[in-house]
């Protein structure tokens, strides 16, 4: 078990290593949501959508930004080790199962860092009040860990096919826009300070990401090995 | 003439009885406009044949990871296209229904914004299929994808829908347990999916033996 975990965490940090020192996907995430949120901040900006409407929609504008930018950047993980022709000796430094796992914490830390900034800046510069902050931040952290669970997966798959990019984007997509509902709800209902919407968000994105989690885990030896 | 004659014949035969029965044998409903109620007969089935051909396509797809039979693989892809289509049916008819019954042919309710979802993760598995070349790993690859895609189905046709207010008519399987149909209803009804899962097995027996001829054909070009 604890070898298990180690060989995780250093496919984890392997690549966060690699990746400090290229950026490539920490360029693609972060400049893509900035982008992006500069142009929604000038064109929309914090007084242009009216009072009733703000949870909602701001709500509809920060996940669209974070889903985008996740999509640009999350299928780095395994697209490079097929460039860089890592991908055969990672198979045999590592179990399949160490190496999903160690994988998944890469691109939560990547999902988490690309919050930790795009987050609080959206909200100053939209003016994008929270009343349920706790809340807010929990829907936060699921709605990241279930998108990382999915691209991991996804990710997976494509590096093994041709056309990488694209495929990802259309693959991804369909399986994350239940998600992406679910957490415009929550965020909304933190946003106004309906608990119950919060709820019912948390549980549904729970198991959503719980059985995501374990059907990846099931079916990712698949994916690696073939 | 041979069983396998006859059987299309007495299948087209009693899908025509089914049409038939829709108009004539049964009543239009109380509490819908006109005859749109009649729909039920038409609208219902294609929904059920889509979860049961996606439901065929993802054990199809565990035997394959499992055996590793080139046949099983092409089961799964003519189930799964067969499911997106009846899928597509499903969302034409709800979609016509929903212009007579509130006007519009669509508002984004919650049983068409899932079965939109789902159309495209299927959508999704077809575009997946094409962008591999090698044949194994695009069974495999595919095969991963159609376990995935499943998971989400009892989530988007029979959670969510029941989860959010939507203007989608009472269904079947109700959470009172109860069968609220007239006796006709009923009848007709389970006739039509009788007659439509005849339909679906038709096209996938059909579409399972042109897609093997055609690998065969492929590998006998390689061959050469």
């Amino acid at each position: 078990m604890w070898r298990w975990l180690s060989e995780a965490l250093a496919v984890a940090a392997k690549d966060l290593r690699t990746e400090f020192r290229t950026r490539v996907a920490l360029n693609s995430l972060g400049l893509f949501a900035l982008t992006v949120l500069a142009a929604v901040s000038y064109t929309v900006g914090p007084y242009r959508i009216s009072a009733e409407d703000r949870p909602f929609l701001l709500a509809v504008l920060l996940w669209i930004i974070v889903f985008f930018a996740a999509l640009a950047g999350l299928d780095r993980s395994f697209v490079k080790e097929e460039e860089s022709h890592t991908a055969p000796l990672l198979r045999l430094a590592a179990s399949p199962h160490a190496v999903w796992f160690g994988k998944l914490i890469y691109n939560l830390c990547l999902i988490y860092a690309l919050m930790a900034i795009l987050v609080p800046l959206y909200c100053i510069l939209m003016g994008y009040k929270i009343v349920l902050l706790q809340s807010f931040v929990i829907t936060l952290v699921l709605g990241g860990y279930t998108l990382a669970v999915v691209t991991t997966i996804i990710a997976a798959i494509i590096a093994r096919a041709m056309t990488r990019g694209a495929l990802f984007s259309v693959l991804s997509l369909p399986l994350l826009l239940p998600l992406m509902i679910f957490l415009i709800q929550g965020t909304t209902g933190a946003s106004e300070g309906t608990t119950e919407t919060v709820t019912n968000t948390v549980r549904a994105v729970l198991s959503m990401g719980g059985i995501m989690t374990i059907v990846s885990a099931v079916l990712f030896p698949v994916v690696w090995n073939d | 003439m041979r069983v396998a004659d006859i059987s299309k014949i007495g299948l087209l035969v009693w899908l025509a009885a089914v049409i038939v029965a829709a108009f004539f044998y049964v009543h239009a409903a109380e509490g819908f406009i006109g005859e749109s109620s009649r729909i039920v007969f038409f609208h219902v089935p294609m929904a059920w044949i889509a979860v049961l051909a996606f439901l065929v396509s993802c054990v199809t797809s565990v035997m394959y990871l499992r055996r590793r039979d080139p046949r099983d693989d092409i089961r799964a892809s003519v189930s799964a296209g067969l499911g997106l289509l009846f899928a597509f049916l499903a969302t034409t008819t709800g979609a016509v229904f929903a212009k007579i019954m509130w006007g519009a042919y669509w508002n984004w309710d919650p049983r068409q914004t899932s079965i939109t979802i789902l159309l495209l993760i299927y959508a999704a598995y077809l575009a997946l299929r094409g962008a591999v070349d090698d044949p194994e790993r695009r069974a495999s690859l595919s095969a991963v994808y159609a376990i995935l895609a499943f998971v989400t189905v009892p989530f988007l046709v029979f959670v969510v829908p029941r989860i959010y207010w939507s203007l989608h008519p009472d269904t079947i399987i109700n959470t009172r347990g109860t069968n609220e149909f007239d006796s006709r209803y009923t009848q007709v009804l389970l006739a039509s999916v009788l007659g439509f899962t005849g339909l679906y097995v038709w096209l996938y027996t059909i579409g399972c033996r042109i897609e093997a001829i055609r690998q065969r054909r492929r590998q006998e070009v390689l061959d050469v």
